[in-house]
């Protein structure tokens, strides 16, 4: 299906041109442990399922997780929302049970130089620096009270170590 | 992570293969690093990094009160990204309409080189002598140290004017030492 969608060259959006540039990039030299679920894409390219897997040697090694990407009309100025969907959500002190992930280029350090493939391979790294899975302190709290868009949250981010 | 990336991935490609032409491959150095395009209407911040105009100006605009590099992060503004002009205007049909026109490249005079060549005070020297009466001891620095700054430049040789400057150049220079001598014994 995303082959037609790469064939398709009219009338896009900056967005869309964007976007079909990374995933064409994506598909041709998928960078480790990161591939684009291709039978996720909406028509538009405006949402993503990206499967990650945990790196070799570490503690998520061979686990297999699934990032969703939702894109507004304004990216790449704009960040994508990314969070992790589907039953299995790595337990990571960053990592909310319900998949919000508290990243700060997924929100005020966001640079539209990032693309998909490097917001992949940041949580990809945040999952391989991790020492011990646990869950964020304020889970239960914050599970029961937060935006269903975690772009919503105001993050606050003072944990520089994993 | 990239090393075990290659070994173990069956898609990954040998040095030669990448190494063959390709369109993407050889476009890569100029894309704009915002829409991964070639960019268009081209700026360069001092970082060194490439984008279009109207994509750096709208991510500026989407910041303005932290301006940074996307790439680096570095400290950039409307004023401290250069234009590249190439040679003629493969795009005739501009995409500025709402945008401001690129900034203009800043163009610096070449520096005086012959700052203190000449030194003299005959012929068709450069050397001024101004002097003024100020605070004493400041007063003095300041006026003998002025050479060449950006006053009309020397007379014609031998014309009128040249001697009648140097003749008060010369006024001037004893008046000075002479109020310095009276400086010194009063």
């Amino acid at each position: 299906m995303y082959l037609a969608l790469l064939t398709k060259k009219t009338k896009m959006t900056s967005m869309e041109k964007r976007l079909q540039k990374e995933l064409q990039a994506m598909t041709k030299d998928p960078p480790a442990g990161v591939s684009v679920n291709t039978n996720s894409l909406s028509s538009n390219l405006s949402e993503w399922v990206v499967d990650i897997e945990g790196a070799p040697g570490t503690l998520y090694e061979s686990e297999r997780f699934q990032l969703g990407f939702k894109f507004t009309s304004r990216y790449p100025f704009d960040s994508p929302q990314v969070m992790f969907l589907g039953p299995n959500i790595p337990v990571h002190p960053h990592i909310y049970s319900n998949g919000h992930i508290c990243l700060s280029i997924l929100t005020e350090d966001w640079s539209p130089a990032l693309s998909v493939q490097s917001v992949c391979l940041s949580i990809v790294s945040m999952l391989s620096s991790c020492k011990e899975k646990k869950l964020p302190p304020d889970n239960a709290l914050y599970v029961r009270t937060c935006s269903k868009d975690p772009k919503k949250t105001r993050w606050w981010y003072h944990d520089n170590s994993v | 992570m990239n090393g075990e990336a290659s070994s173990s991935s069956p898609q990954s490609q040998t040095e030669d293969d990448k190494k063959s032409p390709n369109d993407d491959d050889q476009h890569g150095t100029y894309e704009c690093n915002i829409c991964l395009e070639t960019a268009n209407d081209p700026v360069v911040s001092m970082c060194g990094h490439l984008f279009c105009w109207p994509c750096v100006h709208q991510w500026l605009e989407t910041r303005p009160h932290r301006q940074t590099c996307p790439v680096c992060k570095a400290g950039i503004s409307k004023d401290k990204v250069i234009p590249i002009y190439g040679r003629g205007n493969p795009n005739p049909q501009d995409p500025r309409e709402k945008l401001p026109p690129r900034p203009a490249g800043q163009r610096s005079e070449p520096e005086a080189t012959n700052l203190l060549h000449n030194f003299g005070f005959g012929g068709d020297s450069n050397f001024q002598f101004s002097f003024g009466i100020g605070a004493f001891p400041f007063g003095m620095f300041a006026s003998t140290l002025n050479f060449n700054d950006g006053r009309p430049g020397p007379p014609q040789p031998n014309s009128p004017q040249q001697a009648e400057e140097q003749f008060l150049s010369k006024v001037f220079l004893w008046v000075a030492i002479i109020f310095i001598f009276w400086l010194l014994i009063a």
